[in-house]
């Protein structure tokens, strides 16, 4: 049996610009040795319609899970995130999986495209009515960034950069508000992991795009880097002032640990 | 154009993950079906066997007597719907069915009463034969009779020799002839029964003017469950009707189709277990494809629907299947393993296809409703992040 995407449900979104806002965020999890655990702890921001924001921070510093709950994937502990003026962080299970389909796209750290299907097939599954138009549309994206001739070829057919690249082509079929990326270029050498990120670039003039990474060369071209520690937001600027700051503590850190 | 997440598409994209599944389907509905179909040719026997009850019912003495008594044979005679009722004088030949060898009633009557039952039953002499001669070791069988005995005109159908002494014949009797007709029927002539089984008890053989009345006659003279309520005495005669038959044969039978009940259900039951857990493995290897698209914005009752779709196509096309090959197998059978041996078996049994039913709705039902249980607790971030 064939399934077709949502259709929209009439979801009350104001649109205020499609600002997406979290407020007093907090996420915790028991972890191993049965503590309580915070993956983020009271984060409140807003993010700007059309806007390029790249998320970094060390490892385990709440990135991903920021993304995670910004996208609806996740359910705060605390607090609530909301798309517009609709709060999701209470809404049922459908109703924020119909958000995801109508308002959001995915790029993941894999592509996660489904192995038996064509490039093109794998693209219209995340259009909101697969079919023919769809994949008009679908090859309209290819061609723009490039990809045409990879239309009939199976995921095992392609290299991880172009896999990636499929992905990227995914998360825009849906015309989505915000498109966020879950370090898309990590499993990828620098030349991919920069056409990934030339590709989601493609999408800013419709929207507003976040990206997680470790690599603040994949966010240079960001509006807006938000830097994560302790599952708070310690930083927030252009990628120049990310990179100032870090340069700065790192250079007190190997200036503290000289003088001990 | 077909939507890339229908159920035909996956199909066709991943036969090695559905071909042992829809194989194992196939199987199981082969399995149930033939068996049912055998158990069932038992009765198929027993109707074939007994087909002439349709036309006459047999009226016989108990032991007793060696005759009807008259007052039993007036009240047969004086019901209006009884068109004849003949003297008969029988003895056995020995036949080959799915259950062992039986006795077939070889009827001795006279030449103008058997003339009269064989226009009745639509039977006729084949060329190359003849009539039983009066007085001699003489008889004639019908088509199927002589294919189950495999013998031919001049062969010897019954002596002392016979396995199991079933015809209880002190010499040896003749086929001199072979009938072509819709039931299974023999005879010889009167004359030589009378002189040869002396001991044997003399039966009356009953038609009735409309062949449809003859159910209902039978149940007024000795209804089949409740036999001294029929105007016949079950202490002095024995009614030989297609109802009483059937109804003993069954009823002798009913713990053999009780065990098969029982049997097909816990194979049913084991196979719906091995088919849902089967699932259960796919679904656990397509779990990144259902994180991904419940991330990107597909409900889980939309997934479910698909397992659901997938499932139940999957399950019916392999039940199709396997009713397909168990009928060109059991066709296969009927041709070179009963027909030739005379034994009877139905491809076609409806009933044996109706007891595998429960297979494709049983790995559904399991299938479904544990990866229901499995897609309610989907998180995709754990799915995604895993990998």
């Amino acid at each position: 049996m064939a399934i077709s995407p949502v259709v929209a449900r009439g979801m009350q979104v104001v649109d205020e610009g499609g600002v997406l806002a979290c407020e007093e965020v907090s996420l915790a999890y028991v972890d191993g040795s049965r503590r309580l655990t915070y993956a983020l702890r009271d984060v409140s921001l807003t993010l700007e319609p059309k806007r390029f924001y790249g998320i970094m921070g060390p490892s385990g510093s709440g990135k991903s899970s920021l993304l995670y709950v910004l996208s609806g994937l996740k359910r705060p502990t605390d607090g609530t995130a909301r798309f517009g003026t609709f709060r999701y962080s209470n809404q049922s299970d459908g109703e924020v999986t119909c958000l995801r389909r109508e308002q959001f796209g995915f790029v993941f750290q894999q592509s996660f495209l489904l192995p038996y299907l064509s490039v093109l097939e794998n693209i219209e599954v995340a259009a909101p009515k697969p079919g023919t138009e769809a994949r008009r549309r679908a090859q309209e994206y290819l061609n723009q960034l490039g990809m045409n001739g990879l239309e009939r070829k199976l995921p095992s057919e392609l290299s991880g950069g172009e896999r990636q690249r499929v992905a990227v082509v995914r998360a825009m079929m849906n015309d989505p508000a915000v498109i966020f990326a879950d370090e898309p270029t990590a499993a990828l050498d620098r030349m991919n992991g920069h056409r990934v990120i030339d590709a989601l670039a493609h999408w800013r003039q419709r929207g507003t795009l976040v990206v997680v990474t470790h690599d603040p060369e994949m966010v240079a071209d960001a509006d807006e880097v938000l830097h994560l520690r302790d599952g708070q937001v310690d930083e927030r600027g252009t990628p120049a002032e990310i990179a100032l700051a870090e340069a700065q503590r790192a250079t007190a850190a190997t200036v503290g640990s000289g003088n001990r | 154009m077909r939507n890339p997440l229908s159920a035909i598409t996956y199909f066709q994209r991943n036969p090695g993950k559905v071909l042992p599944m829809g194989f194992v389907i196939v199987l199981s509905v082969f399995l149930i079906a033939s068996v049912a179909t055998m158990v069932n040719s038992i009765d198929l026997t027993i109707s074939t066997i007994y087909g002439y009850t349709n036309y006459y019912t047999y009226a016989v003495p108990q032991r007793v007597t060696l005759r009807v008594p008259p007052d039993q044979l007036a009240v047969i005679r004086k019901d209006p719907r009884t068109d004849r009722t003949i003297d008969a004088s029988i003895f056995f030949t020995s036949i080959k069915t799915v259950f062992g060898r039986f006795p077939f009633v070889v009827l001795g009557v006279t030449d103008d009463n058997r003339d009269y039952l064989m226009k009745r039953v639509g039977t006729e002499l084949l060329p190359g034969g003849r009539m039983p001669a009066e007085g001699m070791p003489e008889a004639v069988l019908s088509e199927p009779i002589a294919a189950n005995k495999r013998v031919k005109v001049g062969d010897i159908i019954a002596s002392p020799n016979d396995p199991g002494g079933i015809s209880g014949s002190p010499i040896p009797v003749r086929l001199v002839g072979i009938l072509k007709g819709p039931i299974w029927i023999a005879f010889t002539s009167k004359s030589f029964v009378d002189m040869t089984f002396l001991t044997s008890p003399r039966s009356v053989i009953f038609t009735t003017k409309k062949p449809g009345d003859l159910l209902a006659l039978n149940d007024d003279l000795m209804p089949t469950q409740h036999r001294d309520r029929g105007r016949l005495s079950p202490a002095k005669v024995q009614l030989l009707s297609r109802q009483n038959l059937i109804y003993e044969l069954r009823d002798s039978l009913s713990s053999m189709y009780l065990i098969m009940t029982i049997v097909n259900g816990m194979v049913i039951f084991v196979i719906a277990l091995m088919s849902g857990m089967l699932s259960n493995i796919y679904f656990t290897q397509r779990l990144a494809e259902f994180a991904v698209l419940a991330a990107i914005g597909y409900q889980r009752s939309q997934l479910l629907w698909r397992v659901v779709g997938e499932t139940l196509l999957l399950t019916l096309a392999g039940w199709a299947a396997g009713a397909v090959v168990t009928f060109m197998a059991l066709s296969y059978m009927k041709g070179s393993v009963f027909e030739p041996r005379g034994l009877l078996i139905n491809p076609h049994d409806l009933f044996a296809y109706k007891y595998t039913i429960p297979i494709p709705i049983s790995i559904t039902l399991f299938a479904v409703a544990t990866i229901a249980v499995r897609l309610s607790r989907l998180d995709p971030v754990s799915i995604i992040e895993r990998r």
